[in-house]
């Protein structure tokens, strides 16, 4: 187990530079994920930890080490690739006891550790057989084991779930995060799919062209996005945005007042921001027209269009309003967003 | 009936050229299994067929095959050096060039690939004065060194295509394992490697062991020629020996036939990988 800090990383690929001055602390024993759009320097960030990518400027420590010019298998560090990387010539045992062979551990070791890898992976009835032989999540597994088995200071995973099917990542998803509640490892995880982020992370950075937009704890960015790139990344279905002006104390925009906590000037023009969940419809409010329907089951996902902007609405239960009808938003003061026009930054 | 014509066009393509590759080889056959006197006959299969050419042959039993067990021992030895060199030479420089992204290494390949523009026949001399300085004529390292060099510039390139498939995330992998770059190379490279090492090993081998006018140039003793050269000598008289000429040659062609029918399946796979975009 051990720390991690990042100090002003920067990565420049020729004359592009992809990280601008990315500082992070992870604690000891944290799981923090970084979530961001494709491109927007994740997986660089989570590379140059590894050692895979070369730093062009600042520092990373692990443990206080500085590791900067430390090679890769110096860092004590496991990583879980997306492709799972496992090696096709390799069994599982030999996957999974690949780093300590290379060691040069004892082989009664080796065994002992694979063991009790495979134990807690559920490998065990696998440790004969050759990658091809397994399916995608058991391949995710033998990855997960083999960084498992070197107990090292830091664990990172690079997309991990992002070639297993729906329900397969759900699955996997809990796997990993029971994982790191028994074994308390210092965690980096990339992904892109916002929902991992939430659902796994102690802490998520949400990253966007090369800078971190915000750090913190997943409600923490779901209940006070800093931004609207943060507003808009976190939550399924999106946070609906539209533009409007402060008058008095509330917000003018798509022809009709919206309620508003203070903070903003009169006149400002700002983005008004409410969660879908937010926008339940009741007996009286803001009226709008029903475009779709999407029952859920246990809830109802409707896209109603108040003047010409489509917002999307989501209630509890299901809903018996049917294409074209007319019902009732009823947005409360407490639960909406209101950012500069101008900046994006949160009022 | 589509499928149907369409196979039959197919064999009416098919059977004609099979007939044109196997006729020479039939008429090799033809003459090995018959007598002096009926070789030439012309007939399509002799009145008296005997093995007695092949006992000839295995029993030294004439002028020309003296050194019979010899010459096959050179060839041997010079196509299993040239195939063993080839293969470590380019094995090393494909995994430099493709894994370890050596810094220069495709201007080197493409160098390598550039002496196919000058004809192997152009190079013969330089390369005899080449081996007349190193003192190397009429050894057989010369011919196993000549092969090597042109053998070496298309082993490295198809080994290096084939190097370029492997997921780069298996060599990423390896490194945080704690795998050194050697250890790489033997541990997870070498064997996920192994169907384009036994098609290009296989190729270089082959490439040797059928090899005349470099043989012929460097190798000049009896005792040092291989049987390819061996075989040219047969043409020196104004009455040769053509029964026992083609019982050698079908000899000769076993090898390498059974070389390639037991690997088959890698050469297949092997040369054409990098062929087309995956």
């Amino acid at each position: 187990m051990a720390t991690v800090a990042f100090r002003e990383v920067v990565k420049e690929f020729g004359k592009t530079r992809v990280l601008h001055g990315i500082s992070l602390d992870i604690l000891d024993g944290e799981f923090v994920v970084l979530v961001g759009p494709s491109g927007c320097g994740k997986s660089t960030l989570l590379r140059m930890l590894a050692g895979l990518e070369d730093i062009t400027g600042g520092t990373i420590a692990i443990d206080g080490r500085v590791v900067n010019e430390v090679d890769s298998k110096d860092r004590d560090i496991a990583m879980v690739f997306q492709s799972y990387a496992l090696y096709p010539h390799m069994t599982v045992r030999e996957n999974m006891g690949f780093s300590l062979r290379l060691r040069n551990d004892k082989p009664a070791l080796i065994d002992e550790r694979v063991k009790q890898a495979a134990k807690i992976l559920n490998l065990e009835p696998f440790l004969h057989r050759y990658p091809r032989e397994l399916s995608g999540g058991q391949r995710q597994r033998v990855a997960m084991g083999r960084a498992i088995v070197r107990d090292p200071k830091v664990f990172l995973f690079d997309e991990p779930l992002s070639n297993l099917d729906a329900k397969l990542r759900v699955a996997m998803r809990t796997e990993i995060k029971a994982l790191h509640q028994r074994l308390k490892t210092t965690t980096v995880y990339v992904t892109h799919d916002q929902i991992e982020a939430m659902t796994m992370a102690d802490r998520i950075a949400v990253m966007n062209e090369g800078r971190i937009e915000q750090l913190g704890e997943p409600l923490e960015l779901y209940d006070r996005p800093a931004n609207l790139f943060v507003a808009q990344f976190i939550g399924s279905p999106a946070m609906n945005i539209f533009d409007g002006v402060v008058r008095s104390g509330s917000v003018e925009a798509l022809g009709v007042r919206w309620p508003a906590n203070g903070g903003a000037v009169e006149g400002q023009r700002v983005r008004y921001g409410i969660r879908p969940e937010h926008l339940e419809p009741g007996s009286a409010g803001i009226p709008a027209q029903v475009v779709v329907v999407e029952p859920m089951g246990a809830e109802t996902e409707i896209v109603a269009r108040v003047g010409e902007v489509p917002l999307t609405v989501m209630m509890r239960g299901r809903s018996r309003a049917g294409p074209g009808e007319r019902i009732f938003l009823a947005p409360e003061a407490a639960h909406a967003h209101l950012f500069d026009a101008a900046s994006g930054e949160r009022i | 009936m589509n499928k149907l014509l369409r196979e039959a066009k197919l064999w009416l393509i098919a059977i004609p050229i099979l007939l044109w590759t196997l006729l020479p080889i039939y008429h090799i056959f033809l003459f090995s299994i018959s007598t002096k006197d009926s070789a030439f006959s012309g007939a399509l299969w002799p009145q008296h067929p005997t093995l007695r050419n092949f006992g000839t042959v295995f029993r030294q039993e004439h002028f020309y095959l003296h050194h019979f067990w010899e010459q096959i021992w050179n060839s041997l030895w010079i196509a299993l050096g040239a195939g063993v060199i080839t293969l470590f030479i380019a094995t090393c420089a494909a995994f430099a060039i493709s894994r370890l992204k050596v810094r220069g290494g495709r201007t080197v390949m493409n160098a390598a690939l550039f002496t196919y523009f000058i004809p192997a026949a152009f190079l013969a001399v330089p390369m005899y004065k080449a081996m007349g300085s190193y003192g190397l004529l009429n050894s057989r390292w010369s011919l196993v060194l000549a092969m090597v060099t042109l053998a070496a510039p298309y082993a490295i390139w198809v080994l290096k295509q084939a190097s370029d498939k492997l997921p780069w995330e298996l060599d990423e992998a390896a490194r945080i394992d704690g795998a050194t770059p050697l250890q790489l190379f033997r541990l997870v490279y070498l064997p996920l490697m192994m169907p384009s090492l036994v098609a290009i090993g296989t190729y270089a081998l082959l490439l040797a062991w059928n090899e005349y006018l470099y043989a012929f140039l460097l190798l000049s003793h009896e005792n040092t020629i291989p049987l390819a050269v061996g075989l040219g000598h047969f043409l020196a008289s104004d009455d040769s020996p053509w029964e026992l000429l083609m019982a050698t040659a079908l000899i000769y062609a076993l090898p390498p036939a059974a070389i390639y029918y037991a690997f088959r399946r890698y050469m297949v796979g092997g040369l054409t990988v990098g062929a087309v975009k995956g």
